[in-house]
């Protein structure tokens, strides 16, 4: 009982691993630009999809199918930001949501289309050893995406907060007027971070090759947790958002470990948590209070 | 007032026309099709209503799935008529419920809140299979015996309920309050605009509109299914209705759901029965991009500009002063 326990919280936080990955991409996102970017997931997906190919028609590792996946997904966010979400960003906010949703669902049907809505297995190898810790086993992929996870996501701190442009980052979306008299780019700055959070989206999807069905409707599940963990985190949070992906994953983990049937709960907790926190605390548990 | 109350009168009868148009042509295909897009057209009412006061769903197939649980459960028990009428009110006793606690949601929170929320009814329905039959769902009766004429002719009928719905929050009365709650919340506040109550109300009507459209779409064929009732399907469909046809009016829904329900007809003929709603993204991105006002919009446009034109010829050298 005590192994299988130990077992599911290990695990559990392997998959926060992943879950902050997705998050963090998507928080620096919509921290700086205030777009809230719904077609990150789908971007999620675009990577995983490129990892599992490049493995299973190459045979190229899920390292490099990972890196590919991060640049790959960097450039398809520069198209889509200069060729669309740069005329959307004028727009009032309403319109702006549903301009990415539509994106959104144009991509995962694009996906659908062309890949038939099957999910897939990656046959990857063990890319490190596995852990052994008397009598629980955590494999190594699991490990590997722990480790990448909290990797980008330190990433993505130390880029917004221990960077040049991540002082413009933040001064561009505390006040993007100000920001433009003191001779910064603020479109090159959104952009950037729009590219910056792409990459991340990449990278996780290769993440999400290695220990999640490959199917096109990965990025929509994903992204849903996202925004829950962001919103128990706080917009813009980084560290709130890591504990936030702890929180969920482990809560998912056990439930779908220990409840029959649990195992499909995951949206109605990821909902639960989402209410409960932003009903006591409409900014997130550790975000400042300012309206997203 | 007697001629806005004639023009409203117009408006519904050019909303049924093709109905009968169609029962006239008496071609089942055309019949099926129809109702389809009768039913996305009131559940597109249902999602503009909400919208209206800046609040994006992506749940109404919560409401949608309720209705249509709702009235398949409750006509056995109480007679259709009945049934239905508590089945929808149940729809709005949620929506009260989830606008009371989504409230101090700002935009993105609240739309993924909808989302997840539409999720996890699904879930709930799953988990329960003593009342709501599970995986497998349940047989309401059918609506109409079963003919689809009765049925188009039956639908037709709550599409002009819902159209005459969505006119009372297009009226004098609730209209500029709801612009000012969209566009900027504090200031309606400030304004004496009763803003919660306002928003919640908004919600009430949504989610029974949207619950009248799943009751409607439940009692076709006399089964419900959650795979079926509670898809994504049904959360996108009435954004891209709308935004197709023009938010903020009532002909725009109606207007989106005859086209979109084209383009997808088209869609499926090219890429088969998976991955049509590529449509929806398609149709989404372009008008939000080019045609924020939708067809209905872009119509109006067109005609105040040949109005101004014409208008213009004569008075060329007033324009100077």
């Amino acid at each position: 009982m005590t192994a299988s326990v130990v077992q599911a919280v290990l695990l559990a936080l392997c998959m926060a691993g992943l879950y902050a990955a997705v998050a963090a991409g998507l928080t620096l996102t919509v921290g700086v630009t205030r777009i809230i970017n719904f077609a990150h997931g789908e971007f999620v997906m675009l990577g995983a999809f490129l990892t599992y190919w490049l493995h299973t028609r190459f045979g190229l590792s899920p390292w490099i199918g990972m890196t590919v996946s991060g640049v790959a997904l960097a450039l398809l966010s520069a198209i889509v930001y200069r060729s669309f979400l740069a005329r959307v960003l004028k727009q009032d906010e309403h319109n702006q949501l549903l301009a990415t949703l539509g994106l959104s669902i144009l991509i995962l049907n694009l996906a659908v289309i062309a890949w038939s809505p099957d999910p897939r297995v990656m046959q990857a190898p063990a890319l490190l050893p596995a852990l052994n810790l008397g009598g629980v086993t955590i494999p190594g992929n699991n490990i590997a995406v722990a480790l990448v996870g909290l990797l980008l996501f330190l990433a993505m701190y130390a880029i917004r907060n221990h960077t040049r442009y991540g002082t413009q980052m933040r001064f561009a979306s505390d006040d993007p007027g100000l920001a433009m008299h003191a001779g910064i780019n603020v479109d090159q700055i959104f952009e950037l971070s729009f590219v910056i959070g792409g990459a991340a989206a990449g990278v996780s999807g290769g993440l999400v090759a290695l220990v999640l069905y490959v199917q096109p409707t990965v990025g929509v599940d994903l992204v849903i947790r996202a925004f829950a963990i962001i919103a128990l985190g706080g917009l813009g949070n980084i560290p709130g958002a890591l504990i936030g992906s702890a929180i969920l994953a482990l809560t998912e983990g056990l439930i779908s470990t220990f409840v029959p049937q649990g195992g499909s709960w995951g949206f109605g907790i990821a909902f639960l948590i989402l209410l409960l926190v932003l009903v006591i605390r409409p900014s997130g548990l550790f975000g400042k209070q300012v309206p997203a | 007032m007697t001629k806005f109350l004639l023009s409203r009168l117009g408006l519904y009868a050019a909303i049924a026309a093709p109905s009968l148009l169609i029962l006239a042509a008496d071609r089942p295909f055309l019949i099926q099709v129809a109702i389809g897009t009768l039913i996305s057209a009131i559940l597109a009412l249902a999602w503009d209503i909400l919208s209206r006061t800046g609040q994006v769903s992506l749940g109404h197939a919560a409401f949608f799935g309720i209705g249509g649980y709702g009235s398949a459960l409750l006509t056995p028990i109480l007679g259709a008529a009945l049934g239905w009428v508590i089945g929808i009110l149940l729809c709005g006793v949620v929506a009260v419920l989830l606008g009371a606690v989504t409230l101090r949601l700002r935009r993105l929170y609240f739309t993924i809140a909808t989302l997840s929320f539409s999720l996890s009814i699904q879930v709930l329905i799953l988990v329960t299979p003593g009342i709501t039959g599970g995986a497998t769902g349940i047989m309401p009766p059918v609506i109409a015996g079963g003919s689809p004429p009765l049925q188009l002719l039956f639908i037709t009928g709550c599409l002009v309920a819902a159209a005459i719905v969505s006119d009372v929050f297009l009226g004098r009365r609730f209209r500029p309050a709801f612009f000012m709650i969209r566009n900027n919340p504090d200031l309606a506040a400030a304004s004496g605009v009763p803003v919660t109550r306002l928003k919640i109300l908004a919600f009430a009507v949504s989610g029974m509109v949207a619950g009248l459209a799943g009751a409607c779409y439940c009692g076709l064929y006399g089964y419900v299914i959650p795979d079926d009732v509670f898809t994504t399907n049904w959360n996108v469909l009435p954004l891209a209705v709308t935004i197709l046809g023009g938010m903020d009016t009532t002909i725009g829904p109606v207007v989106g759901a005859i086209v979109l329900r084209l383009l997808e007809e088209a869609a499926r003929h090219f890429v088969g029965g998976v991955g049509y709603q590529v449509v929806y993204g398609a149709v989404i991105i372009l008008f939000i991009a080019g045609m924020p006002e939708g067809l209905v919009g872009y119509g109006r446009q067109l005609i105040r500009r040949s109005r101004r034109s014409s208008e213009r010829a004569p008075v060329k050298a007033s324009l100077a002063s």
